[in-house]
């Protein structure tokens, strides 16, 4: 429990070291936002005037801490661009980028774990290599480049769905359920590539210790085994990577977003960052950056309460 | 059954080899000659296919698609080493002297790295070209910063398992400095791991400089990087599929080589040494 305490602690920290190094990236871009916004042709008076509005002439701790309150009381800043709230930008798209996450996310955790099981029950067998040399390939390929081929294959060739004919969730849920499909299963593919790698040699590696030849000796066949006794230790290590794959995915899904012209995050974050619009950019990496810390911190318990070794260390 | 995985292992490292040889000479023919000039347009021929004249087909504005595959995987081949250079040299430094010294220098940078390190690199990068704005330079030293803490990490982790071995004891009798001995005893010892993480680090550093130029924050034009020409030829993929499929074909190949390289090298040091990688907590 003491660690445990220890750990939120540590998450905590993180978080006001990375938002604090991310509010000061943004503080050291040169030009005042508030000459930007104005154009040249304003005076000494009125830049002055908005810079105390928009608070500009304030200490930088000080902003720096009234800007993480409010980050965390849902208020993200306005935009320069469009003036409006960023979490009235964010809030309607956030739901888009999500579901794809979580579409990936659980392709890759039931693609990869019976593949793997099934190559690792086979390995050496020709099931296994044709897999394995798949497998690989299928790892060296982005996931930009694995969702042009699958709008290749599946929207041009085999007319399975129209590209960039995205519905959005409050107009129709089961279309964009289905449209988002594809683009899922392009963030996924190499995800599951590497999971399976990973947990077939952690299996393998689980296989050759004691505890499997006693498993053995006690009649278990092959099966057996593998579910009883192998599965839960070589998990372990495949933990970890499905976490670290979770965070990957969220921000993946940016680069996937636009193969497949889906107005998620990914799109605001881009045409923020090409207008120079720094209150969005801000607010999106923020929020990615507490979804992948949050993440590590469920990853890091769920280890723990899985594997009691580390407790007692 | 052990033999047999063995030898497709080494083969993997055979293969990544053969695909890398092919990839390194198709840039280096690219640096020399090309069919076409890659900005040359030939009007008569847009969106062409495969045809004598010009074997991978034109673009949609009639540029010759070989010739702009074979510049534009220098681009990113280049874009890839700098990063790796920059990022390793960097992540070499920190990891020598904080695996080497430890203290509380190791505490504060490793905080930092393992902060870094629960990091998707892209969105790293995305912070750095937000902050600088898009460019070619731009791009290199994102990307290179993004890749320190997994580099540091695994120098540091090597150092502090080879600090205390026979042989950097006996350096340290026979009189050598604290830098002889991080530079010239150890770093040549843990070359095999460096190696291949390394080549890994390549791998990422190509993908993430293809992901950003995709999405057209990486490399600028008028230089034509791979993901660049994919982000650019998606539009016409009703018409001329082989425009995409040409880059995204080298892409793959550049990265297959080196994974497969690595693999092999990582197997080979598994059964020279039964090496087995213990993460630090």
């Amino acid at each position: 429990m003491k660690q445990v305490i220890k750990k939120i602690i540590t998450t905590v920290l993180t978080l006001v070291i990375v938002s604090f190094l991310l509010f000061l990236a943004f503080e050291l871009i040169p030009g005042d936002p508030a000459r930007a916004k104005l154009g040249t042709d304003a005076t000494p008076e009125q830049i002055a005037a908005l810079r105390a509005q928009m608070g500009l002439d304030r200490p930088l701790l000080e902003r720096y801490v009234t800007w993480l309150f409010a980050f965390f009381t849902g208020d993200f800043g306005t935009s320069y661009s469009y003036s409006m709230p960023v979490g009235e930008m964010i809030l309607d798209k956030l739901p888009i980028t999500v579901t794809l996450t979580l579409m990936a996310f659980c392709m890759t955790v039931i693609i990869s774990i019976p593949l793997a099981i099934l190559m690792a029950k086979h390995e050496g067998g020709i099931t296994d290599s044709i897999l394995s040399a798949i497998n690989q390939v299928i790892m060296a390929v982005p996931p930009f480049f694995s969702g042009i081929l699958l709008t290749l294959f599946f929207g041009v060739l085999l007319k399975l769905f129209v590209p960039g004919d995205f519905v959005s969730y409050d107009v129709d849920m089961g279309k964009f359920l289905s449209y988002l499909f594809f683009p899922a299963l392009a963030i996924a593919l190499p995800k599951i590539a590497m999971a399976v790698k990973m947990l077939k040699s952690s299996l393998l590696a689980e296989m050759k210790n004691d505890y499997t030849k006693t498993a053995y000796s006690r009649g278990n066949d092959t099966s057996g085994v593998l579910y009883k006794h192998v599965l839960k230790n070589a998990f372990l290590p495949v933990l970890t990577f499905f976490g670290m794959a979770l965070a990957d995915i969220f921000t993946g899904s940016i680069v996937v977003e636009k193969v497949f012209n889906i107005p998620g995050i990914g799109r605001i974050l881009m045409t923020s960052i090409s207008n120079r619009d720094y209150p969005v950019v801000e607010a999106i990496i923020m929020m990615m950056a507490l979804v992948v810390i949050v993440t590590n911190l469920c990853v890091d318990l769920i280890y723990r309460k899985m594997d009691p070794r580390i407790t007692v260390e | 059954m052990k033999d047999a995985s063995k030898k497709r292992k080494n083969y993997n490292f055979k293969i990544g080899c053969v695909i890398t040889v092919f990839v390194l000479l198709f840039v280096l023919v690219g640096m020399i000659w090309t069919p076409y000039p890659p900005e040359a347009v030939d009007a008569s021929a847009k969106l062409s296919g495969s045809s004598l004249k010009h074997p991978f087909g034109c673009d949609q504005l009639g540029r010759d698609i070989l010739s702009r595959v074979m510049a534009g995987s220098r681009i990113t081949l280049f874009a890839a080493f700098g990063t790796v250079l920059l990022g390793g040299s960097i992540g070499i430094l920190i990891g020598a002297f904080t695996g080497y010294f430890g203290g509380i220098l190791d505490e504060v940078l490793m905080r930092i790295m393992d902060v870094m390190f629960a990091f998707p690199s892209i969105l790293l990068s995305l912070v750095v070209i937000a902050v600088l704005g898009p460019g070619n330079y731009q791009t290199v030293l994102a990307l290179g910063i993004a890749f320190v803490p997994s580099f540091a990490r695994i120098v540091r982790s090597e150092f502090i398992r080879c600090k205390e071995l026979e042989y950097v004891r006996l350096a340290r009798l026979s009189g050598a400095g604290n830098l002889r001995i991080m530079f010239v005893h150890i770093l040549p010892n843990i070359r095999p791991v460096l190696l291949s993480s390394l080549m890994i680090g390549f791998n990422n550093a190509v993908l993430a400089e293809a992901s950003l130029s995709y999405l057209g924050i990486g490399v600028q034009p008028p230089y034509a990087s791979l993901g660049r020409m994919l982000s650019e030829a998606q539009a016409y993929i009703f018409v001329s599929p082989g425009s995409c499929i040409w880059p995204g074909l080298v892409l793959i190949l550049m990265i297959l080589g080196f994974s497969l390289m690595s693999d092999g090298i990582k197997t080979e040091v598994h059964e020279r040494k039964r090496w087995k990688r213990k993460k630090v907590y």
